[in-house]
């Protein structure tokens, strides 16, 4: 989803599908209306996290301050953002790893019954996670296993089809046949994973975390019911907030502070992905030689 | 090796569905003892329909909207150029965004005393409700934004992997502008489309967070309905919310299952 490879003005071969006049300019308009359209819930953010009083018929906020910041971290923002930032990093630490060992046994037929594993794994998708919960609740509350573990679990769970699929996509187009080039010159199997394999399925891993990291820090009903009120993520405190009357500013703080991180995320994925192969190739010797 | 994964996977999918069917036909009760029955179903039969027919239509309208402006998405993040890079950074953005806080924000945005009517100068009675209003109107047009960003996201990047050429060879033999998105573009993005618009139905289908804060409490969705009787403090209630649960699942999996299996039929598969 994130990290497409596009194509850039001056690539080869465009010119003749390039919009000229009328067309252009139905183009531009076009641009202009989409990204409003994905843009425009961002406004209110923007004008009510610096409100301190907006009284109605106003168009701007009548006095900016910092009220909503100050009551946002009077309702535990700061927890709720650490322990957000702690469960969607466990979760793609755990998801990632997992959806590439699938993913290559599924793509390098390792597997016994393919299309049966692969339906199994991409079932999460079609499985609705409030239901899923329900259900599930009782059989963690009957084998003891801690809020937080089972909390893990189920969010992994429903990361592992991203993950898996991101990397089947990766490895799809892998060439094994370096990893056995390496291990004909002698290389030992720590040395081809961590210099050949993973250096060349960098990219895709890092997208299939991404998405994993996203589906624990977007996660509203499994922490609501699974966590037990045990643990306070960030979407949780906003929902509380948003509930109530009154709290737009803060409303707006929280919202900000959960946009932002995963957007940093991005930028940096965008900005890494920028300048691959040269890059890439360089390095590639370094990365053998962490600890 | 594909054990660490697949454990897990097939615990949580056959244990939820599993324990939330026992639990609907009252063979996992939290106390008292075990009696098979479907009361749970039959005993709420017309809120369960009314709960699925909302959740249902909710999930098509948004589906419906996100589908069109997701498809123009991609074809325009597919032409290139700025315009093509603004949009793919804007709908990547878009994605990264938690439902609850699109909730929010949507919220603030159109409330009957939300930014919108402050800019437009309209007064909060005359403001049309679409936060918990009859026609679900907030919930419909958060669920089509977020998911608008998803499927132009999808479609472009199936789009982006092998259209150019043919996109190029159309237009060299002559193809309009109309005929090489009717023969070229769209039979082209038509699988990936299947595929993102049947996740993002499924998605809202059984998403929870956004109907309860931009929704009203009556009629409600299944998820929401389901929820407040899990959350209720009477002792019928939890079979209740696991029917409620189950029915959703499989309405969930029929649609899936029905993608797929149209996509092999019409081999537009790959």
């Amino acid at each position: 989803m994130t990290g497409l490879d596009l194509r850039r003005p001056g690539d080869p071969g465009s010119t003749l599908t390039l919009a000229h006049g009328r067309g252009r300019l139905l183009r531009v308009l076009s641009t202009t209306l989409v990204a409003s359209w994905f843009l425009l819930p961002f406004a209110p953010l923007a004008l009510w996290a610096f409100a301190n009083q907006w009284s109605f018929p106003s168009t701007l906020p009548t006095e900016w301050g910092f009220d909503g910041l100050s009551s946002a971290i009077a309702q535990g923002a700061l927890p709720a953002l650490g322990t957000s930032l702690l469960l969607s990093l466990v979760v793609a630490a755990l998801a990632t790893p997992l959806g590439a060992l699938a993913a290559r046994a599924l793509t390098f037929g390792t597997v016994p019954w393919p299309r049966t594993v692969s339906i199994a794994l991409l079932a999460p998708i079609a499985l609705p996670p409030f239901a899923a919960v329900l259900g599930l609740n009782v059989l963690l509350l009957r084998a003891h296993i801690p809020p937080e573990a089972g909390l893990v679990l189920v969010l992994v769970v429903m990361a592992v089809p991203y993950t898996t699929f991101t990397m089947r996509v990766a490895y799809a187009a892998h060439d094994i046949h370096y990893e056995e080039e390496a291990r004909t010159l002698g290389a030992s199997r720590w040395n081809i994973l961590w210099r050949v394999h993973i250096p060349l399925v960098a990219p895709a891993l890092s997208r299939a975390a991404f998405l994993a990291f996203l589906v624990g820090w977007s996660d509203y009903v499994v922490t609501v019911v699974v966590g037990g009120g045990e643990v306070v993520t960030l979407p949780l405190v906003t929902a509380s907030m948003a509930a109530g009357i009154g709290n737009d500013s803060a409303v707006a703080i929280l919202s900000l502070s959960a946009i932002v991180p995963p957007l940093a995320l991005l930028a940096l994925a965008g900005f890494a992905g920028r300048r691959p192969r040269t890059g890439a190739v360089q390095k590639t010797p370094n990365v053998g030689e962490r600890p | 090796m594909v054990l660490p994964a697949l454990v897990p996977a097939v615990f949580v999918v056959a244990g939820g569905v599993g324990a939330a069917a026992m639990q609907s036909l009252g063979l996992m009760p939290l106390v008292g003892p075990v009696r098979f029955s479907a009361d749970a179903y039959t005993g709420q039969a017309e809120d369960l329909f009314r709960a699925l027919g909302l959740s249902l239509a909710i999930a098509a309208v948004s589906t419906v909207i996100a589908a069109v402006f997701g498809v123009g998405t991609a074809l325009l993040i597919v032409g290139g150029r700025w315009c093509g890079r603004i949009l793919a950074a804007t709908s990547a953005a878009t994605v990264t965004i938690p439902h609850l806080i699109g909730a929010a924000t949507v919220g603030l945005l159109l409330a009957d005393s939300g930014v919108l009517a402050r800019v437009l100068g309209v007064p909060p009675e005359l403001w049309p409700s679409l936060v918990g209003g009859p026609w679900w109107l907030a919930v419909v047009a958060e669920y089509a934004w977020k998911e608008s960003a998803f499927i132009a996201l999808i479609v472009a990047g199936t789009l982006i992997t092998r259209v150019a050429r043919f996109d190029e060879a159309a237009a060299l033999l002559g193809a309009t502008r109309w005929m090489r998105f009717r023969f070229v573009m769209l039979p082209l993005a038509l699988p990936a489309l299947a595929i993102s618009s049947t996740i993002a139905f499924v998605y809202t289908l059984g998403s929870y967070e956004v109907a309860w804060l931009l929704g009203r409490t009556y009629p409600e969705p299944l998820a929401v309905m389901a929820l407040r009787l899990f959350n209720s403090v009477s002792l019928t209630a939890r079979p209740e919310a696991a029917a409620a649960a189950v029915l959703t699942t499989l309405v969930s999996f029929l649609v899936v299952g029905a993608c797929f299996w149209a996509l092999r039929k019409t081999a537009l598969w790959r």
